[in-house]
Parts: C-alpha cells; structure tokens; sequence
C-alpha cells in the first residue's frame, strides 16, 4: 500500500480549510469517495477532486504535496497516523491535534500548532507568529506534544502555552514564550524583544548571548541543575542542533515574569 | 516418603518457607557520586527490618552504574515492602522524605517498570510540599518531574513511583555445629544472594539471629523468641535442632516475585553448604506455620531442583 497522496493541481482563490484530510475521516474511503468530499473555502465549498489529485490507498499515511499557503488548518485535531506536507502549510497546521505526526517539508504558517495537545509536528523551514500559541482569545496555548521547527519562527512564539515541548532552531520573533503558562520553549537563535513577558512558570532556555530580557526579571545565579540535563538529554532525539545544545550549560538563570508570581525561568547558555 | 536431600553432604529437610503477599515499590536513588547515593540508601533502608515493629522492609538491591540510570550518575536501588498500598505510601513518603531528599546532591526516581507496575504511588507529588510553592513540575521524556528548591540547589524527584504485589518472608535457617560456622556460612549465603536481582535481606547484614515464632505468654507480644530453634534451650522445650547443632542463623528474603526470591534462595543455600559438613554446617530448614498463613510456599527441594 502506498501513502495517500494529495497533490495540488489548482490553488484556490482564497484559503481552504482542509483539515478534512486527515486519516481518522479518510479511513475506510475509496479514491472517489474522498474526491468528492467538501472542503470549505472562505466563501465557496469545494471537492477535494476539484483541488487536488488524489492517489495512493494507505489512509493512514498522507501526503499533501504542493502547498501554497492557502490551504489552512492541515492535521487540525488529527488523532493517529502521519501526515506530510511538502511546500508552505497555511495558518493553524496541527491545531488542537491529539496524536499522530505531522512533517513539513517547507515552511508553515501563523498558529502552527496551535491548542495541540499531544503528537508531534516538525517544520523543516520557518513559521509565522504564535507557534504552539492558542487561537485568540482561547485561555490556554499548547498543552502537550512536541513542536520542531528548524527554522525561524515569528512573534509570540508559545504565546500562553501550558505544557509540552516547542523547539526552534532559528531565530524567534518579539514576545518569545509571553505569558507562557509552563511547559518548555527552546530557542537555538536570536530572540526579539521582551521574551518571557508576562510569563507565570515554564521554562525558556536560550542559546543566545545577547538577549535583552524584560526588567521584571531578576538574575537567579549561574546553575547547573539536574533536572536540565535531564531535559537537555531528551532534546538528544530532535536532531543535530539540540545533541549539540545538550551539552551546553551550566546556565545563567533568570527568574520571572516578577510582574506575575516570577515562577517561570529564562536559562541562557552563554552570556 | 521422600528421600532425606544433601548437599555436600549437608542434610537438607523436606520442609518449605511460607511467605505473605506484600506491597512494594523500587526507588533509585542517584547522586553527584556513589558515596552520597549509598549514604541515601543506607539511611532510607534503615530500621526496616521487619514490618512487625517497623512498619516496612527496605534494603539495598543493588548498586546501579551511571549508565543505569535516568540521570546517568551513580545509584542505588533500594526496595520498600510492607503490608499495604496505604501503609507503602506512607513510608516511602517519610523515608523519601528524610533519607533521602535531606541528603546532598541526591535525586530519586521510580524504579519500577510501567510494565510491572500494578499501580502507582505518590513519590514527588508528595514531597513537592517541601518546595513552599517554590517547586516546580516538569514533564520530560514522557516522566514528570518535581524540581523542589534546597540548599544546594533543587531536589529532582519523580512524581510517581511504581507499586507491584511483591511476596515478603521467604527463608531458611542454617543449623550448624557452631556460632562461628554458622556465621561463615551465612555471610556465604548473603554474598551469593546479593547478587540476584529483585530480592533484599532485610535484616542486618542479611542475617536474622532472633527467629520468631507466632504469640508469646506475654499478652503485648505478637511474636517471641523460637525457642524450638534455640541452642540454649535443648532440653528444656521441644526442640527442633538435631544432635550436633550449636548454633542457628536464619535468613529472611523480600522479593518482588516468587521466582526472584526461589533464585536467591537456591543461590544462598549452595552456598551455605560449600564446604559441607567439614565447615560446621548440618542442616538447613526452613521457618513455615504449617502453610495455613502464607499463600507462598518455597518448597526446599523445589527451590534446589
């Protein structure tokens, strides 16, 4: 058997929510069937058949080859199986997902992640603003599972997350890990301005010298803490920058937001 | 009947050792380096002889090397039994408590596979207290972990530790012409029985001097002295000693399974009898109620078949 694959042939004129796709709802379906299922654009339905060719029987393994940004929520509340996305994944990939894989060959968009809750999604280029964050308004962001991103990331990057694990390689934008609620938020590259902002536990480790923390953070000394290591080891499993990074430390501690308990810390290797 | 067994000529009575159905739980116990994790240890398995003035059994398992363990230091492994999944609770969070979160640079972590684990116990989500709100959960690799603030830096302790029905009271007694024979032969027996994994001897140095019987004449007592078994009292009670004995030690065993605790008793009797009768040992036998109180029975043949 071989992976169910999607592969664009006509981009729409505005987004397409396709979380449709997912193998849960695909299980079971023939080729038909699944080309005639809807998906819903901004203002207009479509079939899957009028957007995508559709091959391959193993509904357990997708692909969906050929994105171009517009398709949006890919993996939403996927529940098992592997999804891959080759090209640039739309907004909200693996939003609320429980289980399963997600990999992006390509880049995503803003709210990658989003309210996930277990599974494990990786991005091998960059994604926009509030990774692992939740949709607005919502009290909580990601609450379990793992997120990779090899690349940058945007603004507000595990914007209010609960738990769970967000790691980027590149650089992430302002706001890294604001009012982040626990869990942990690795960051290889730069960050922007006021990471930790608002911050009431978890913790931030940053790679990087130079960053400019919020005034509502007080230096905690130079550690270097057991249960670190036992974290940094199991970021071993993520790839090459992190086997690296595990071996880094002892780190300077910071602990904050003071504006809000001061429960959280911000560890940074070399400063 | 059966024929009399020997080994190395060491008579070998047709008789078995009943033990109880327990509740037990494994802890690892790691530190900076193997000194410290020993002195935890030590401390967190003392006065744990026997549940009936203690509350718990606890002893040392086995020293555990840095690849062994969750946190790639040196270890210890110590196992807790006592009669209940309540009364477990209780003493792992106190021992926990004072042995080992007290002791420098230490940290504990469940030791019992999720495999084997029948349920769970509380281990840092009871110590987390100590922290004052100040200590701080973690979720890695799948475990959490509680990161409770201390003086020399943060007490990393596992949330949960692994309960399995575990079997307590395995044993044999070693009958020997003397006190000193009987002692060589059961530091013999201790040093093979350490080696096998699941099992502690709980009493000092593995070794029991004062076996019980049920009852005593004195109300308070739950349990006296075995007069049948004592070298001194030949003579004045019925006895149970063959001519020839002088001296009897016994050895308890805990374990986490019944095929775990039939090893280390085959293993400690083989070597109880090397040397024979030549080294002053003239029997073994081992402590039962007559199979009415304890559902396990290690049958002495059995064990060596």
């Amino acid at each position: 058997m071989t992976a169910l694959r999607f592969s664009l042939e006509t981009s729409p004129a505005s987004a397409v929510d396709v979380s449709g796709l997912r193998p849960g709802t695909l299980a079971g379906k023939t080729r038909r069937e699944i080309a005639g299922l809807p998906l819903q654009g901004w203002n207009e339905t479509y079939r899957v058949g009028d957007l995508f060719a559709v091959r391959g029987d193993d509904a357990s393994r997708i692909v969906i080859d050929g994105a171009d940004g517009r398709l949006i929520r890919i993996g939403a509340e996927l529940d098992g199986g592997e999804l891959t996305v080759i090209g640039i994944a739309g907004d909200y990939l693996g939003e609320s997902m429980r289980a399963g894989s997600i990999t992006v060959r390509g880049s995503a968009g803003e709210y990658l992640g989003a309210g996930m809750r277990a599974g494990r999604i990786e991005v091998s280029g960059d994604a926009g603003g509030f990774a692992g964050s939740g949709r607005a308004g919502a009290l909580r962001g990601m609450s379990g599972g793992v997120i990779v991103v090899r690349g940058r990331v945007g603004d507000r990057a595990g914007d209010r997350m609960r738990r769970g694990l967000l790691l980027v390689e590149g650089d992430a934008g302002d706001y890294c890990a604001a009012r982040m609620l626990a869990g942990t938020l690795v960051v290889l590259g730069h960050v922007g301005t006021s990471p930790g902002y608002l911050m009431r536990r978890g913790t931030l480790l940053l790679e990087e010298p130079r960053t400019e923390l919020p005034p509502t953070f007080n230096p905690s000394g130079r550690h270097d803490l057991l249960a670190i290591r036992l974290l940094l080891e199991s970021l071993s499993g993520h790839g090459r920058a992190f086997r690296r990074f595990a071996r880094a430390g002892p780190f300077q501690r910071w602990l904050g937001d003071l504006g809000c308990g001061g429960k959280g810390e911000i560890l940074i290797a070399r400063e | 009947m059966a024929s009399a067994l020997h080994l190395e000529g060491v008579r070998i009575e047709d008789t078995f050792a009943e033990a109880f159905g327990m509740r037990a739980t494994r802890l690892t116990i790691t530190a900076e380096n193997r000194t410290w994790a020993r002195h935890a240890a030590v401390a967190a398995t003392g006065f744990a002889t026997s549940v009936i003035a203690c509350g718990c059994e606890a002893g040392i398992e086995r020293e555990l090397a840095p690849r062994e363990t969750p946190d790639s230091r040196p270890g210890v492994a110590i196992l807790i039994f006592a009669m209940s999944s309540k009364d477990l609770q209780k003493h792992l969070e106190r021992r926990a408590g004072q042995c080992v979160l007290t002791c420098p640079t230490t940290a504990a972590f469940n030791g019992v596979p999720s495999e084997i684990a029948h349920d769970w116990l509380n281990l840092g989500g009871a110590l987390r207290y100590f922290g004052d709100g100040w200590q701080i959960s973690k979720l890695i690799g799948g475990r959490r972990y509680w990161r409770i603030p201390v003086m020399d830096g943060e007490f990393v302790c596992e949330e949960k530790a692994g309960l399995v029905k575990g079997i307590g009271g395995g044993n044999f007694l070693i009958l020997a012409s003397d006190r000193a024979s009987a002692l060589a032969s059961a530091q013999r027996a201790v040093g093979a029985m350490r080696k096998v994994r699941n099992v502690i001897l709980p009493f000092p140095g593995g070794v029991v001097r004062s076996g019980s019987k049920v009852g005593s004449k004195y109300k308070a007592l739950v349990a006296s002295t075995n007069d049948a078994y004592c070298p001194t009292l030949v003579g004045a009670v019925r006895s149970a000693l063959p001519a020839g004995v002088g001296a009897v030690l016994e050895i308890v065993i805990d374990g986490l399974d019944a095929p775990s605790i039939a090893s280390a008793m085959r293993e400690g009797i083989v070597a109880a009898c090397r040397g024979g009768t030549q080294a002053g040992v003239v029997g073994i036998t081992a402590g039962n109620y007559g199979g009415k109180l304890g559902p396990h029975h290690f049958h002495l043949r059995d064990v060596l078949a």
